[in-house]
């Protein structure tokens, strides 16, 4: 029951934005003052890029993210640059993600940095990106902001990373 | 989504992302945010469009050049051109 209502919700939500800018505007969200910031003076196409989505992708072959948890999952998987979209999933009943299903590139661009890189506009492709579930809250954004979020900073940081792209879903 | 972006920033990688709600990201201050008035679910636009998943990564990296000043939201309208509805499962919706 809960799964349709999530997926009745999600397809509302995507038809229809004014509802989203209705939720967004009375949400109770982590407000801050000021952004972080690393200027960025390089070259695109000297630089190596990594994706990180919050679409709920993962391997067949890792765990699924936890949809019973009403406060969502803040968990990540790490998902190999040359993964092929049929070896993927989407666990992530908050949007409405059959178009995804259809083609990973409309939420998670995996193929389309790889012909970046082809076409010599981005450096190089990192060999891994990461993926997180969207419509996290209460405890668990304190997961999310105190421990997932900078473990994956610190991973791509020693990845030698200079640009990660974030899309949403 | 902006709550990552900060803690990837904050060690010292230039980050950029697309949002889907410039309220939200007005508060909670990623450092680059692009808005493209795609709908939810459809980052990049929609299935099978190569070339325009391709231009707004292209818009990411050009963003990502260009500002200047923390917190910039740029707002943009990627629906103005023809959608092909083909491609489009929430045509049926």
């Amino acid at each position: 029951m809960k799964q349709l209502k999530d997926k009745l919700l999600a397809r509302l939500f995507t038809r229809y934005p004014s509802m989203l800018r209705r939720w967004a505007q009375k949400a109770r969200i982590a407000g801050y003052s000021e952004p972080h910031w690393t200027s960025f003076t390089g070259d695109p196409a000297k630089s190596r890029l990594a994706l990180i989505t919050t679409g709920g992708f993962h391997l067949k072959s890792q765990p699924p993210f936890d949809m019973k948890d009403r406060h969502g999952d803040p968990s990540f998987r790490e998902i190999p640059a040359d993964a092929k979209p049929v070896g993927l999933s989407i666990t992530h009943n908050y949007y409405d993600n059959r178009d995804a299903v259809r083609d990973i590139n409309t939420v998670f661009p995996l193929e389309r940095v790889r012909l970046l890189e082809q076409f010599g506009e981005i450096g190089k492709v990192n060999h891994r990106h990461f993926s997180f579930m969207g419509h996290i809250s209460n405890r668990h954004l304190d997961t999310l902001i105190n421990e997932t979020a900078p473990d994956v900073a610190e991973k791509l940081k020693d990845d030698g990373v200079d640009i990660a792209l974030l899309t949403p879903a | 989504m902006g709550l990552i972006q900060r803690a990837v920033e904050a060690t010292g990688i230039a980050t950029i992302s697309i949002t889907f709600s410039k309220e939200i990201t007005r508060k909670v201050k990623p450092p680059r945010a692009v808005f493209t008035n795609l709908p939810l679910g459809h980052p990049l636009g929609y299935p099978g469009q190569r070339f325009r998943q391709i231009q707004v990564l292209r818009l990411l990296l050009k963003y990502l050049k260009d500002i200047q000043i923390p917190g910039t939201i740029i707002d943009l309208d990627l629906t103005e051109s023809d959608d092909p509805v083909t491609g489009c499962s929430l045509c049926g919706v």
